[in-house]
């Protein structure tokens, strides 16, 4: 079984610089110095790697866009995303906690490609573990000289889930409130304090290394046809063993829910949620889904930051739902008002539909709710607002049916 | 014009100051600056509010703004010991509903209330990240996972 990130996880000391540069540390940062910015982003472009936490954008590609010196004079910035709060997901806190010099190593690889020289990690208040283990490990690293072309420093966030979309982590940053900016400009051209700004996801920085050493091309061939390499799943919920487990892309997800030790107590599956709670769940006819970017899209869902979520024929869609619509309402930014409004409008009748309250008209304004909220917001969280409960609706029409006729 | 008193001591003042100074522009040291009056105050006063926003050169309205909208800060005060239960997917899953409740009995109080000793208010909060060892607890700032009514009894029992 391949694995990059999570390879040598079982040495107990791969946290401290000695053991992490006795297993190759830092030499992908030493190849890339050795490289020109423009062919360390061609060797990234060629690996196919695509950024992990959630959005799938193609990384090389991503820093292509951050204009040159002499279009954009002045400071650019690199930000790693750490802000990790989509339920169903924590690979970045394990990723952080087990070889936080991988994510260094991997932010000042970023930083040569931009050539900035000035990174920031921002780890989310929750992560107060992670943020004194990667203390500790820039510490190390400025010690031995990693950190004279770059520094970096870290910023915790203050419990808000939008903080983790890039142009909100950025406001946050900003001392503002985490409200999302609508693109174009990209943060590529535009990002913090108005500067050129690369905003790429622990797990995403902690690939480049490998990528430099091996070669883009080497990391290509791992994965599927358009997502390179490997994906660190977080599994959770109905499951015997639940975890992190890093797969290459495109693999089945018959295969990873097998490695997780199937479904817990051996009942039978109802659906697992692929990316984390925003994304739609796939079902039992879609165990043979190839788990990468393009693959779970074909399938109608999101491989989103790979935090799956395995429930049980125990589980009521109406709840699930609920718990899911609870949470995007209570995290709504509340800058757009088809979110903030129809996130709480959905909570309701959910809410109701459980009470054993619904009535027929339910369901069609759940649709209808839905139906004006998705494509009319700025960000993704308002989208998933609408789409969500749409989609458990659309896939278990019978435990809504039975909600709503209580009435 | 008149200084308006501190709210904080001279140390708490050095330390906000050095938030104004750590990062390449000011302004971004204010979200770490408030994390240090919320751990300090266990809420955040508008008095403090409007010392921060002088010492970072931002209108009061901009920093009772960030206050009011971040999860972490509270405009009421919390227990000495702030416990957060985790009520994400994979934790209402795993029984954070049961633990909600043994929260409230064991230490006596509703969500957001504070025990009248001072020591404990407990809350129900977003996914913690920490989803496979559900249901999770956030224990001032730590995560602590696999929530049991035991673990909630010697957490009463032995946090000062």
């Amino acid at each position: 079984m391949t694995k990059i990130l999570t390879k040598h996880f079982d040495e107990p000391k791969l946290h401290e610089l000695e053991t992490y540069r006795r297993l190759g540390g830092y030499q992908g940062l030493e190849k890339a110095l050795s490289m020109s910015r423009k062919d360390v982003t061609e060797e990234v472009k060629k690996s196919n790697l695509r950024g992990l936490g959630g959005a799938g954008f193609p990384t090389g590609g991503k820093w292509e866009t951050v204009p040159p010196e002499e279009k954009s004079p002045g400071p650019r910035y690199v930000v790693v995303n750490c802000d990790e709060s989509e339920p169903g997901c924590f690979k970045d806190r394990v990723l952080v906690a087990r070889a936080p010099h991988q994510v260094i190593e991997g932010a000042l690889i970023v930083a040569h490609a931009i050539d900035a020289h000035d990174a920031f990690i921002f780890v989310r208040g929750e992560y107060q573990n992670q943020y004194d283990i990667l203390e500790d490990a820039i510490r190390e690293a400025e010690s031995a000289g990693y950190l004279k072309r770059c520094g970096m420093k870290l910023m915790r966030g203050a419990g808000a889930y939008i903080s983790g979309l890039d142009t909100a982590l950025l406001e946050t940053m900003e001392g503002k409130k985490a409200w999302p900016r609508q693109p174009p400009p990209f943060p590529t051209v535009v990002g913090l304090m108005g500067r050129p700004t690369a905003v790429n996801n622990v797990e995403t920085v902690s690939m480049l290394p490998h990528i430099m050493v091996n070669g883009g091309d080497w990391f290509a061939k791992i994965g599927a046809p358009k997502s390179g390499g490997t994906v660190v799943f977080s599994i959770s919920g109905h499951v015997e063993k639940p975890g992190v487990y890093e797969f290459p892309m495109g693999v089945k997800l018959r295969e990873v829910l097998a490695a997780a030790g199937g479904v817990k107590g051996g009942r039978k599956l109802k659906c697992v949620i692929p990316g984390g709670a925003s994304m739609p769940p796939l079902v039992e006819k879609d165990l043979d889904v190839a788990l990468d970017f393009d693959g779970v899209r074909a399938a109608g869902t999101f491989l989103g930051a790979g935090g799956m979520i395995v429930l049980d024929e125990t589980a009521d869609a109406v709840a699930v739902a609920h718990n899911i619509e609870r949470f995007l309402a209570h995290e709504s930014c509340g800058q757009c008002t088809p979110c903030r409004e129809g996130s709480a409008w959905t909570e309701r009748i959910l809410g109701r539909l459980l009470d054993g309250k619904g009535t027929p008209d339910d369901l069609p304004n759940i649709q209808r709710v839905g139906e004006n909220i998705t494509g009319k917001v700025i960000c993704a969280l308002g989208d998933t607002v609408g789409v969500i409960t749409r989609a458990y609706l659309a896939k278990f029409p019978e435990d809504f049916k039975k909600r709503a006729a209580n009435g | 014009m008149t200084e308006p008193s501190a709210p904080f001591t001279p140390e708490q003042e050095a330390a906000l100051r050095k938030w104004t100074q750590y990062y390449p522009y000011k302004q971004m040291g204010l979200v770490e600056a408030l994390r240090c009056v919320q751990d300090w105050h266990r809420h955040i006063k508008p008095e403090a509010a409007a010392y921060v926003a002088q010492l970072f050169g931002l209108p009061f309205n901009h920093v009772w703004g960030v206050v009011t909208f971040f999860p972490t800060f509270t405009t009421k005060p919390t227990g000495k010991n702030r416990i957060g239960l985790c009520r994400g997917l994979s934790c209402w899953l795993a029984g954070s509903p049961q633990m909600a409740k043994r929260l409230e009995s064991t230490l006596g109080v509703a969500e957001k209330e504070v025990t009248e000793d001072g020591r404990f208010s407990w809350e129900e909060m977003e996914c913690l990240g920490a989803c496979e060892q559900g249901p999770a607890l956030l224990v001032n700032d730590r995560l602590q996972g696999q929530a049991t009514d035991e673990k909630i009894a010697a957490l009463a029992k032995e946090l000062k």
